[in-house]
């Protein structure tokens, strides 16, 4: 994205969140579609902890790769995929619980809906900056 | 992983939901079968569930996100019910009449956790939907 110079780091942090909120999204519709499924382990990512690791440069985990030919894998294997630890409650058939991944699901729209509304703000800011400097 | 990602799940879900319901509904109609093609009572049948992962080239490292998906489907060797019935042209000789191995309440509960399950997914669907028209409005 954009160089920080000039734009300040509102993009890329906006991003970041953006990208880990979708990709929590994608592990919490999975979740719930697993509700019936035995043994089943909720899987979730840490917004917290991903959003620090993308936020601090060189800390992007990259796969090693054992021959130089191999294709490079996308950065985006920074975020940490973990077992829910929180919903470790046994229900006779799985781990789920039904009531805790659809809190997680609206807390999560919420936070991917705050990204994008700020970002749509920092859009407006710098529109009305190219239009106003034109005068 | 992205949004149509979400969806696939989401959908995954449903279509393993309907198919169950499809099963309870067999076996709902079936409750008073006493001649089936093998012989015998109707026997009730059970949804084996199990996770299928999402195949993307794109992505191998996201084979994590697993779908659910019914495995097989299994007949229930538990006894059939026993009822005193002489007249019935299937009573055996001492005039019991076997009837399918369905539980009226059982099927009904498993029926409702069917419905609430499709209705979780539908949910979670919602909320992808809401989610993808806002990051279209980026665009605006």
């Amino acid at each position: 994205m954009t160089d920080s110079l000039s734009y300040g780091n509102t993009l890329r942090v906006l991003k970041d969140a953006i990208r880990v909120t979708q990709k929590r999204n994608t592990l919490i519709s999975m979740n719930i579609s697993n509700l019936e499924t035995p043994n089943y382990r909720g899987k979730d990512i840490d917004f917290k902890t991903a959003m620090d690791r993308a936020m601090t440069p060189g800390q992007n985990v990259r796969l090693a790769k054992t021959d130089p030919r191999h294709i490079d894998i996308a950065s985006d294997t920074g975020i940490d995929v973990e077992p829910d630890e929180e919903e470790g409650e046994w229900n006779g058939t799985n781990w789920v619980n039904v009531d805790h991944a659809m809190m997680k699901l609206t807390e999560n729209s919420l936070l991917y809906r705050t990204a994008t509304d700020l970002l749509l703000k920092k859009i407006a800011l710098m529109k009305e900056v190219i239009r106003e400097g034109g005068r | 992983m992205n949004f149509l990602t979400s969806l696939k799940i989401s959908a995954m879900g449903m279509r393993a939901q309907r198919k169950r319901m499809d099963i309870i509904a067999s076996n709902l109609a079936n409750i008073e079968t006493t001649r089936t093609g093998k012989g015998g009572p109707y026997r009730r049948k059970i949804v084996v569930m199990g996770t299928k992962s999402i195949e993307n080239f794109d992505s191998v490292l996201d084979s994590q996100i697993q779908g659910p998906e019914i495995e097989a489907v299994v007949e229930d060797q538990s006894p059939f019910r026993k009822t005193y019935n002489p007249s019935h042209p299937d009573a055996d000789e001492n005039g019991y009449l076997l009837k399918p191995n369905i539980d009226l309440v059982v099927e009904m509960t498993s029926m409702m956790m069917a419905r609430k399950t499709y209705e979780a997914n539908i949910s979670a669907m919602k909320t992808t939907r809401t989610m993808i028209l806002k990051a279209l409005e980026i665009l605006k």
